[in-house]
């Protein structure tokens, strides 16, 4: 197996611009920004914004993420309780589309960066190309479920209709917003090529032995 | 000038020398996409921003969607989505909401004119590395396309209380979500930034 990874050769990568260049210079040589062989302290940084943003996931989900006031009566609303709402008032395929980004996709990314970061941890050699996958993909639907966000955003602007109908939103879009920021910033922490590291290891482990 | 890339998914080292128009290249170890070269780039990229500041403007200068039952009417702007959190008393969410749709595309736009249009051009420019830095800092946070995805749920959950109408600002809105994207997605990291070092080194050369 090929063992042509510029670290192999210390070289470093830019993250910003993909500059390849010596690993021991600290800013890279064509845009300055900061130079590591890897990003620094990934799998801490990574966790910690893991933990925060399942933190923030409790609030968003516990609390109401808007009220709809029709005719006098408030009735709050929270991101399940506004599926179920959609389902029962017919509308499977909205109420799938919010469930979808606002449930499966911020739990599912979740789960697969804790699982990544796991898997990193303990040296594991399962399938790389497959975990590197994965973890594009995670990367590539983060923003997505900014979707329920901006859904509360657009009916608190547009629907208020002096007493007969008024939607506010509530607190937990602020917690939800965070969920999402935090998971894309966790994400962007971590740094799939130590998924690779330990094939390096492991083929020069083989050549000693 | 080296011309490999180490491939930011798994840090294999991949030569990209010989890449004809129209050529993408992927790491062979873990598949990730590396570039695309592409000789009328900039072209591209000026055409869809060009386009995409044209039709932002547009999208804040006319009423974006109308509510109404019973005779009460409600119309909003763009900019009325983010002010309205603002009056809820919910300043932190407002601003999130107005940066991801309107203020970090706008600034990956204009910052977009002022790199391509002197690497179209070849001409080398002082704020070329700091202008590029910005726009693939920034390029990830907007969520234009998300955004048209959340007025279309919204519109199909309020669609059975009462009438909505779209405006021209909808419009307006929903083809800058696509020329933006083309935008983005046209400019190739890479190719732009070997473009920058040329420039940059025929200059010290000259």
């Amino acid at each position: 197996m090929s063992t042509d990874t510029a670290a192999s050769q210390n070289l470093a990568s830019c993250h910003l611009c993909w500059k390849v260049a010596p690993a021991d210079l600290h800013h890279c040589p064509r845009c300055g920004s900061a130079m590591h062989l890897r990003k620094s302290d990934s799998i801490q940084r990574t966790l910690a914004l893991l933990v925060t943003s399942c933190v923030l996931y409790i609030p968003a989900n516990v609390y109401p993420i808007m009220y709809t006031d029709q005719l006098g009566s408030t009735e709050p609303s929270t991101i399940i309780g506004g599926v179920i709402l959609l389902i029962k008032l017919g509308s499977v395929p909205v109420a799938a589309v919010i469930f979808l980004f606002s449930v499966m996709v911020p739990i599912g990314k979740l789960i697969a960066m804790f699982y990544l970061v796991w898997t990193v941890e303990r040296h594991s050699r399962l399938d790389a190309r497959q975990r590197t996958l994965m973890y594009n993909v995670t990367e590539f639907v983060g923003k997505w479920s900014m979707i329920d966000v901006f859904v509360v955003a657009i009916l608190a602007a547009l629907v208020h209709l002096g007493g007969l109908l008024v939607i506010r939103p509530g607190i937990a879009a602020l917690s939800f917003a965070g969920v999402v920021i935090v998971t894309m910033i966790a994400a962007e922490s971590f740094d799939s090529r130590l998924i690779w590291d330990v094939m390096e290891e492991s083929d020069s482990d083989d050549a000693t032995s | 000038m080296s011309n490999e890339i180490a491939c930011h998914g798994c840090d294999l080292l991949v030569d990209v020398s010989d890449l004809k128009d129209g050529d993408i290249a992927r790491c062979p170890r873990c598949s990730c996409f590396l570039t695309r070269r592409r000789n009328d780039m900039y072209d591209r990229v000026l055409a869809f921003t060009v386009s995409s500041l044209i039709l932002l403007v547009l999208a804040n200068s006319y009423s974006f969607l109308s509510f109404s039952a019973s005779g009460l009417e409600s119309v909003i702007t763009l900019a009325q989505t983010p002010g309205t959190l603002w009056q809820y008393g919910m300043p932190a969410v407002a601003t999130i909401v107005a940066a991801f749709i309107i203020i970090i595309p706008a600034v990956v736009l204009v910052l977009m004119l002022a790199l391509c249009i002197p690497l179209q051009k070849r001409r080398y420019r002082p704020w070329l590395v700091p202008v590029a830095r910005g726009i693939f800092l920034a390029q990830n946070w907007a969520m234009v396309e998300v955004f048209i995805i959340g007025v279309i749920v919204s519109l199909v959950k309020i669609m059975a209380m009462a009438t909505v109408v779209l405006g021209i600002s909808f419009w307006a809105y929903t083809a800058f979500a696509i020329c933006f994207t083309l935008a983005v997605a046209n400019l190739d990291r890479y190719q732009c930034w070997e473009r920058i070092e040329e420039l940059g080194a025929s200059r010290v050369a000259a």
